[in-house]
């Protein structure tokens, strides 16, 4: 069991261990959706629900279904599993209670279900033998952590539409650049609140 | 290169019977990124982009859009007749708009090839580079193309 | 060992079998909309089983919104009014609707998905579509890729429409075609055949509906049909006409006149038929007799470019330079086009030229 309080745990993966900018998970569907700030809030706001949930939910396996079981191994094929059928319920409660936010998000909703950061959070989970109400902690902190990348890197975006950038870097170019850049000042973070 | 789900559905919606009677793909069995890119490299060598042809294929239908029961004849050489028949067609591409059913037949007297196209043609060579396959109804191959708009 | 694996194998199956179970359960509940009442125009209540967009849940119910592509959101052909329960504006619609449209609460009727109950409003003309059976009873060869088909609907139905109206034609699969495609057609019989309607129909090339039936239908095949769509009918007063139409146009006008010759009018009326050669033309001696029947007909058509062997000594050119030696009082004539977008805007422009008034230039422009 880590030594340190859920609160601390929570704010530290938001900004010193966040896990986009220091862990570089869940890259794809941030390159691609950043390029609306609305759509990259319907989105973020959709990872942290599902991590927060995921996460305990994974939490919950693990401890009472594959360590007493002794299936352990099998953890990876598990988590997936929870995941997908989590996000596959998502889905489902979107598109009859905020259908404008399900077309919009369109093919990234069941993407979220192969976002690297999902898979990442539920593992450092257990590597890092956090108790229950750490991992919800974590998980929700990571989601926020997420949407934090996402929604600076949409409002950079929407400010370098009238910029001129030279050709070999336009598009995926100069969007990598700046998440380099934006990783760098988070690394200013470290050390301060260590969570491994 | 592996087809993904979009290309999927737009082969699906290019096969006969779905928008128009043969179908755009003709007997032509490669996969439709093949045909565009092998297009795109004739386009590449003859130094015309598709945009340019596009563009000079509607100022033929324009030019022969009011002369509707006959033909006009542009520049000594070019005899173009536009008709039109009723209703709209989707794109296979599924984006929104319909397109009319009019249907340009031009013949450059100078070398003698006749091409015919329809307003769809002219959208599937602008936005998104397709000449239809091999053997297709209104396929257009870029190098008579070419040769007919402009030589 | 075995054993071990078989009861990990079995753990892993139970786990994904209770979160499938799971998702089941949820999908039943939440994709389950239950019963959602329609409420057209304030008067009519539909209620249909929720879950489908509101233009087929309409369509099941035998009421028929106008649709180019299907319902697949390509056509914008499917607007309506929603007062209430349509949900939020959808990306899907944008693209269709005018700001004044999105104010005014239009909607695209193929995006909506009939969640709850929802109260619309559709044109009277629109609610008057019903969908239609009928049985081929005659087919008439007019020109090489021109037929005339008659339609009797069954025993007992009839149809209301105007003349000038047009009709959505169902096709069956044939061939290479395996799917169903509905295209527009206008009516050329009179409204007063009640028991029936007559289509001409041009065969397009490439085109799945002609094609099927230029060469697949016979008299007695059953076929049905959707309608009476369209605002192209004759306007009730004692203007001079204009009627100018070409190829397969001729159907709303013949409509038109047979409707005249049985209610009875003294307007003066020119009907111009544009073609191309002489074996264009058709029902050209139905037409001359009406020249006898009204008090003030003529039919004039016009070839554009009549073969030598034609021996052609009618009008020849374009139609426009004629109007002028009909024309009595521009300001007090009505001008009826059908046909294609190309002539509609040449012979609109030649009119107004001549002093008609735009209001007063009614047209169907093939789409």
């Amino acid at each position: 069991m880590m030594d340190i309080s859920s609160f601390l745990l929570f704010w530290a993966a938001i900004f010193t261990s966040n896990i986009l900018l220091t862990n570089f998970l869940g890259m794809c569907s941030y390159l691609s959706v950043s390029r609306e700030v609305e759509s990259s809030l319907g989105l973020g706001v959709a990872v942290t629900f599902v991590l927060t949930f995921t996460t305990a939910l994974n939490w919950l396996a693990y401890y009472y279904v594959l360590v007493p079981l002794n299936i352990v191994y099998l953890q990876y094929i598990v988590f997936i599993i929870v995941i997908a059928a989590f996000v596959q319920l998502l889905e489902l409660l979107l598109e009859r209670y905020v259908p404008a936010l399900y077309y919009t998000l369109g093919i990234f909703l069941p993407l979220i279900t192969v976002n690297c950061a999902i898979f990442g959070v539920s593992l450092f989970m257990v590597i890092r033998n956090y108790n229950f109400l750490q991992s919800i902690a974590f998980g929700a902190g990571s989601g926020l952590g997420w949407l934090l990348a996402i929604l600076m890197l949409a409002g950079i975006r929407s400010r370098l539409k009238e910029k001129l950038i030279p050709a070999g870097l336009q598009g995926a170019g100069i969007i990598l650049i700046i998440t380099g850049i934006l990783a760098l000042a988070f690394i200013g973070f470290s050390g301060v609140a260590p969570i491994q | 290169m592996k087809a993904t789900t979009q290309e999927l559905k737009v082969t699906a919606r290019m096969q006969p019977g779905i928008i128009t009677l043969s179908g755009f793909l003709g007997d032509d069995t490669r996969p439709l990124n093949e045909i565009v890119a092998d297009d795109a490299a004739t386009l590449a060598r003859l130094e015309r982009s598709a945009e340019e042809i596009a563009q000079r294929m509607q100022y033929f239908t324009d030019e022969s859009w009011n002369t509707y029961l006959g033909g006009v004849l542009l520049d000594d050489k070019y005899q173009v007749e536009t008709e039109v028949y009723r209703g709209k067609l989707p794109c296979p591409y599924v984006h929104p708009g319909v397109f009319r059913k009019a249907i340009t037949r031009l013949t450059n007297s100078a070398n003698g090839i006749s091409v015919a196209w329809t307003a769809l043609s002219i959208h599937l060579i602008a936005e998104h580079g397709f000449f239809e396959g091999r053997g297709s109804a209104f396929r257009l191959d870029p190098e008579i193309l070419v040769k007919a708009l402009w030589d | 060992m075995i054993l071990v694996i078989l009861k990990d194998i079995a753990v892993l199956a139970g786990l994904s079998g209770a979160l499938a179970l799971l998702l089941v359960l949820a999908q039943s509940i939440l994709n389950n909309y239950g019963e959602c009442k329609i409420n057209i125009n304030g008067k009519r209540d539909l209620t249909v089983k929720g879950g489908n967009n509101l233009l087929a849940s309409l369509s099941d119910k035998a009421v028929f919104l106008p649709s180019a592509c299907g319902g697949r959101g390509s056509c914008g052909a499917c607007k309506c009014k929603v007062f209430s329960g349509g949900g939020p504006l959808l990306p899907t619609e944008k693209p269709f609707l005018s700001q004044a449209e999105i104010a005014a609460g239009v909607r695209l009727s193929c995006q909506i998905k009939v969640k709850t109950d929802i109260a619309i409003e559709i044109p009277e003309s629109v609610y008057n579509i019903r969908k239609y059976s009928a049985t081929i009873s005659e087919i008439i060869d007019y020109t090489y890729d021109i037929k005339g088909i008659t339609f009797m609907l069954e025993q007992g139905d009839s149809i209301d429409f105007k003349a000038g109206q047009y009709v959505q034609l169902l096709t069956e699969p044939y061939g290479k075609v395996r799917q169903r495609v509905s295209r527009a057609y206008s009516v050329s019989s009179k409204p007063e055949d009640r028991d029936r309607i007559q289509l001409i129909i041009r065969l397009v090339p490439e085109g799945i509906c002609t094609t099927w039936v230029h060469t697949q239908l016979k008299v007695g095949d059953k076929v049905s049909f959707t309608g009476p769509y369209g605002d192209f009918f004759m306007r009730d007063t004692a203007a001079d006409i204009i009627f100018v139409a070409g190829g397969s146009g001729k159907a709303p006008i013949k409509s038109m006149l047979e409707h005249l010759q049985l209610v009875g009018t003294s307007r003066k009326m020119t009907y111009f038929f544009g073609a191309r050669t002489l074996r264009d033309l058709y029902l050209t001696q139905e037409m001359k007799a009406f020249e006898q029947v009204f008090p003030d007909f003529r039919y004039e058509p016009v070839l554009s470019q009549p073969q030598p062997t034609d021996e052609w000594h009618g009008k020849t050119g374009y139609v426009m330079p004629y109007f002028k030696e009909v024309l009595r009082d521009p300001q007090n004539t009505e001008a009826y086009l059908c046909g294609s977008p190309g002539m509609i805007d040449a012979v609109t422009k030649a009119l107004l030229e001549l002093g008609l008034s735009k209001d007063k230039i009614y047209f169907d422009s093939f789409g």
